[in-house]
């Protein structure tokens, strides 16, 4: 983002640009994972994924097809993990133990790099984060009643 | 199918832009208004006042979002390593917080649950880094 740019601007203009960039980045991600998980669901590929899946994913009490969403949102970002979860229809608990994992652990090849020019030691972050996602998986799962 | 999907997928944009333009919005008002000269610094966390601008800008817009302001920030206040790391470190549990929770709402998540467990996990863990010096590179 350019700040220079935008400083000049008022607030309103501002927050209305920078939300309608993010909105453009994010069309061309959903629409695509979107259109992709249909074509899946279609040829009956969903319930292969689901089956291979669902011993690693019952560990977080998800069902199979939820490693779609979890692996959509960590290499691409969030939204292509919404995509790629809407379609699936899974109950409050399920898409809320997707979040949290996500929520801690997304976007990793895009973020891993913004990490690095801050002068953090970026693998260490990386680490830590993929942990704690599978962690919190795990916890919140036990934890929800 | 494929025009059910195109469909179903643009509807899902239209509700996620509704969420994220009211956000940014207001987080332009907010930096505007000086929202950053009145928070208390994370003293107990090893964040001090330079900190503060990197880190709310990380968790109100995140990581892609506010890399621009993060980075600067950083370089400019000449804010060391190990707060750097600090920073980072909360943020890679928990950034752009509310936009992030709420696309995961309108899809039936449970708000609540998600931003009380991704600040208390933030928090401790950057705590314990700070305390035990685990992580010092």
């Amino acid at each position: 983002m350019n700040e220079g740019n935008l400083v000049s601007r008022g607030p309103l203009k501002r927050g209305l640009l920078s939300g309608l960039s993010i909105t453009f980045m994010m069309v061309k991600v959903i629409v695509p994972c979107y259109i992709a998980i249909e074509i899946i669901k279609h040829f009956g590929l969903i319930d292969i994924i689901s089956k291979v899946c669902k011993p690693f994913m019952s560990i977080f009490g998800l069902p199979g097809e939820a490693a779609l969403c979890l692996v959509a949102g960590y290499f691409i970002n969030l939204y292509a993990a919404i995509a790629v979860l809407t379609p699936l229809g899974l109950p409050a608990k399920d898409i809320t133990v997707v979040a949290l994992m996500l929520g801690i652990c997304h976007s990793l090849t895009l973020e891993t790099p913004i990490t690095k020019k801050t002068g953090a030691n970026a693998w260490l972050l990386l680490l830590v984060r993929v942990a704690l996602s599978l962690f919190s998986g795990v916890a919140l799962k036990l934890l929800w009643k | 199918m494929i025009l059910n999907a195109l469909r179903d997928s643009l509807w899902l944009t239209v509700r996620l832009l509704m969420i994220i333009l009211p956000l940014t919005i207001s987080y332009e008002f907010l930096k505007e208004r000086g929202l950053f000269s009145h928070t208390k610094p994370f003293f107990f966390v090893g964040i001090t006042r330079a900190g503060l601008l990197p880190l709310i800008t990380g968790i109100v817009i995140g990581l892609t979002y506010g890399a621009g302001v993060i980075i600067h920030s950083i370089k400019d206040h000449n804010i060391g390593r190990r707060e750097a790391f600090l920073i980072l470190l909360f943020l890679s549990v928990c950034h752009a917080i509310f936009e992030d929770t709420l696309i995961f709402v309108i899809i039936g998540a449970n708000g609540l649950v998600l931003v009380i467990a991704r600040l208390i996990l933030a928090f401790v863990l950057t705590f314990c880094a700070y305390k035990t010096r685990l992580f010092e590179d």
